[in-house]
């Protein structure tokens, strides 16, 4: 490492004064057992500018990441700060370099304060008797978030505050580091969409202070509405960097898969007329009068901000949690079915799946291998006699139903928590797809998956339709709501305010109803 | 950039190594060990004598153990068993004393051991109690009503002979006390390994609230566990009641620490750091074999306390420092 230090082309930089860059990676390399993670990349971050990384999971941005802020050594290239070859063995050298890094699980001590967070690892000031100046912290802190223009608690620990007031507390805290450069890895996993907006514009706010920023996310309209330029990712290499300005969301997608994109969405295939289950005046702890009927081969949307009681309407329905009131009926050949499931197992039985909203920690078992995860739910009818595990039977069915889902896996023996977030979500439908399924509730299918793995989980809800299953597919996400669902149910503080049309509602119109802007006599499908 | 190379040389042999010491340090240890005693001691440690000496003292450990390990894998645990044995120990004795016959007396036993353990389960599973809090709570009761039993004394005069079947009696030349283990560790080996029971106490030891949502009856899996467990700890203590030919209220207390030290060694031993009955019993081994090897060795018992814990601290760390790579 140390012979790099004498790079002859760091004094050149230097004197191009403005222009040069403020990290400049330099033919970076990083090899893991069987994959090389990256592969020669070479990337300019410059101060006041917004950057965008993209590309599918595995593609090598996060080991990039690691690489830059010295987590994991690199192989071979370089890495300059301001011109200057940096060795980057610890976190610690990255920090010392004005680099900081915001990641999506924050790295904030929970019952702390803000102020502390902010100033933590920084030498807190003292009273003359040697007690902490709380006081004195708290302006301090009060300080740097006024320079972000953010308003939050100071005095509550930050396991109270929201995910965005928790990811504005670690903006600052860079910023009291006195950070040139924001590494930001999708920084708006768990915001909600006013949150979203209140970060971009502490992220301009930034820019003008002159700090970089670079940015990684999956959202690809956040890239477009955030960044100057884009750099694409595929395979551990850079396919290219472009102005953002020059790209639309189909080169964005054709380079990061490799292959010429058709639509994304699935063309809509007409839902048939026959009822397959009705939601009657539905209530619990977070809903109220829900009413709604799901025919066969249809997909119901169902949006509304973050606590609008999306996933609680759900888990209602699947009987993971209590139903106070209403009625819920199941048409099953012709004949209405009452049915209050009480228990996941019983909606099971009933022929309803749920694919969680947290996969990691409600959808799957990471540390078993796929095929005990696939099979987990209907395991007696792959078992001997209904109790004697037949291990051979479970791995033949789970490659069929792999095949089938374009799942990406070394073997149906490989423990779960090894595969990328769309491939761990093909593994939660699969195990739907092992049983008789007739209801689908999917709650957020495509949160932190994959442009490739997304148009997957796009197609796969596709077939299920035409077969007749019917999908009721809650997603924060509206443009995907609006291209898959026939119909689309509005929640706002829990109540039902509007269902629509999917096909002939504007993205706008949506959103009105979602803020509560517009209202509307109920059509009660 | 050579300098890169040779540190990324070193990095991999560093992780081949911690590799190798996470999949075999525990079990090289215990070769270590073996390799260790019959070196200061030939002809004594690995006498066929003693070698029997050691399968018996480890025999009423490893029962308790191997149910232990069928908490664990829930990821429960039940500080209960110690004093649940020493409880089905006083039962047994106290029923044969009055002369109800042998297998109705093993039977009431086995019996309390089964309600005890459901008693746990309904803490646990039902009322949501922390396994430490309830299983601490029940450990304590139970002792009291050992105590409470037997005045706190020890019960031996009037156990019929034909109790010694099941501690001292031999089948060939093989103690029926390790037959009983043998059996106990094959019976909860096929059930976690080969049926549906089994898997389903894997997930939910795994992601107790993915498996819930997956449609598994978290809560009376979790019971059946504590009842396999108390079961466990009532056939170790009539199996020590039988050996010892009286029965002491707090005879099988050393038995709870033991088991749980013994299932966290076997836990070692498996890269996603799972309980295995398999692990489990190398890690009763191994306790049994330090035990009986620093005995030979004539080491201060105390001090043989002190060594264990070390041992333990040792092979949970390495594993653990492995297992961060």
């Amino acid at each position: 490492m140390d012979g790099a230090m004498s790079q002859p082309g760091s004094g050149s930089m230097r004197a191009t004064g403005a222009e040069s860059p403020l990290v400049s990676i330099q033919h970076v390399s990083k090899r893991y057992p069987g994959v090389l993670a990256v592969d020669d990349v070479s990337l300019d971050l410059f101060a006041g500018e917004v950057h965008g990384l993209v590309g599918e999971n595995g593609a090598g941005k996060s080991t990039l990441i690691k690489l830059l802020a010295g987590a994991t050594p690199r192989d071979s290239g370089d890495i300059l700060v301001r011109g200057k070859p940096a060795a980057l063995h610890h976190v610690r050298d990255a920090t010392r370099l004005g680099l900081a890094f915001i990641h999506q699980e924050l790295n904030l001590v929970p019952y702390f304060d803000a102020a502390e967070n902010i100033f933590l690892g920084h030498a807190y000031p003292r009273r003359a008797w040697g007690g902490i100046g709380w006081r004195t912290l708290r302006e301090r802190a009060q300080q740097v978030l006024d320079q972000l223009g953010a308003d939050l608690p100071l005095d509550l620990p930050v396991n109270r505050l929201s995910p965005g007031q928790q990811t504005l507390v670690s903006i600052a805290r860079a910023l009291a580091a006195n950070a040139d450069l924001l590494v930001m890895d999708e920084p708006t996993a768990s915001l909600t969409n006013q949150e979203i907006d209140h970060l971009f514009a502490v992220i301009r706010t930034l820019q003008q202070r002159g700090v970089g920023v670079l940015y990684i996310s999956h959202r690809l309209a956040e890239i477009f509405a955030i960044t100057q330029r884009i750099t694409v990712m595929r395979n551990g290499r850079i396919v290219t960097t472009q102005p953002t300005a020059q790209v639309t969301e189909r080169d964005l997608v054709q380079w990061m898969t490799g292959r010429a994109v058709d639509a994304l969405y699935p063309p809509r295939r007409p839902a048939t007329a026959t009822p397959l289950f009705t939601v009657d005046r539905l209530s619990g702890a977070y809903c109220r009068d829900i009413s709604f009927t799901l025919h066969a081969g249809e997909v119901l949307g169902v949006t509304g901000l973050i606590g609008a009681g999306r996933s609680e309407l759900l888990r209602m329905l699947f009987g993971a949690a209590p139903v106070t009131g209403g009625e819920i009926v199941l048409h099953n050949a012709g004949a209405a079915q009452p049915i209050r499931p009480r228990s996941p197992a019983e909606a099971y039985r009933l022929g309803l799946a749920l694919a969680p909203e947290e996969r990691r920690t409600q959808g799957l078992v990471l540390t078993r291998p796929i095929y005990e995860n696939t099979t987990l739910t209907f395991l007696r009818n792959f078992a001997r006699g209904g109790w004697l595990v037949d291990r051979r039977r479970e791995i033949d069915v789970t490659a069929t139903l792999g095949e089938r889902l374009s799942l990406r896996s070394r073997s149906p023996q490989q423990p779960v928590g090894q595969l990328s977030g769309g491939n761990q979500q093909k593994v939660v439908f699969a195990r739907a797809l092992a049983g008789e399924v007739k209801v689908l509730l999917l709650d957020e299918p495509t949160r932190g998956v994959d442009v490739g793995a997304k148009q997957d989980i796009y197609r796969i809800i596709g077939d299920l339709t035409a077969q007749g299953v019917g999908v009721i597919l809650v997603s924060s996400e509206l443009p995907e709501v609006l291209g898959l669902a026939h119909r689309l149910v509005v929640l706002r503080e829990g109540r039902q305010v509007a269902t629509l049309d999917a096909a002939s509602v504007s993205e706008e119109e949506v959103l009105g109803y979602c803020f509560g802007l517009m209202n509307e006599e109920m059509e009660r499908g | 950039m050579q300098a890169d190379n040779s540190v990324s040389t070193t990095a991999g042999l560093r992780q081949g190594a911690n590799r190798w010491l996470r999949v075999y340090g525990t079990f090289a240890g215990f070769v270590a060990m073996i390799v260790i005693f019959s070196l200061l001691r030939p002809g004594v440690f690995l006498s066929p004598n003693n070698l029997r000496n050691i399968t018996e003292q480890v025999a009423i450990l490893a029962i308790v153990a191997t149910t232990m390990t069928v908490v664990m894998v829930v990821g429960d645990f039940d500080l209960s068993v110690g004093a649940l044995a020493s409880l089905s120990g006083v039962v047994v004795a106290d029923m044969l004393i009055q002369g109800v016959g042998l297998w109705p007396g093993v039977g009431i036993a086995l019996l309390v051991g089964a309600v005890a353990g459901l008693f746990n389960g309904l803490l646990v599973a039902y009322f949501g109690l922390s396994a430490f809090v309830a299983t601490l709570a029940t450990m304590t009761a139970f002792r009291g009503l050992s105590l409470f039993y037997t005045n706190g004394s020890t019960l031996f005069s009037g156990i019929p002979e034909s109790f010694k079947i099941f501690g001292q009696s031999f089948t060939g030349p093989i103690p029926n006390s390790v037959l009983i283990m043998l059996a106990v560790l094959i019976v909860t080996w096929f059930v976690l390994e080969q049926t549906t029971l089994g898997r389903r106490l894997y997930a939910i030891g795994g992601n107790a609230q993915a498996s819930y949502l997956a449609g598994l009856n978290v809560r009376a899996l979790r019971l059946t566990a504590f009842v396999i467990s108390g079961l466990g700890a009532a056939l170790a203590g009539i199996v020590l009641t039988s050996r010892l030919f009286s029965a002491h209220p707090t005879a099988g207390e050393p038995l709870m620490l033991n088991s749980i030290a013994a299932v966290f060694l076997g836990m070692t031993m498996f890269r996603e750091g799972e309980p295995h009955v398999l692990g489990t019993f190398v890690g009763v081994l191994l306790l049994g074999v330090m035990s009986n090897g620093l005995n030979i060795l004539q080491v201060n018992s105390y001090l043989q306390l002190v060594l264990t814990g070390v041992i333990i601290l040792l092979a949970v760390l390495l594993s653990g420092l492995a297992r961060r790579e």
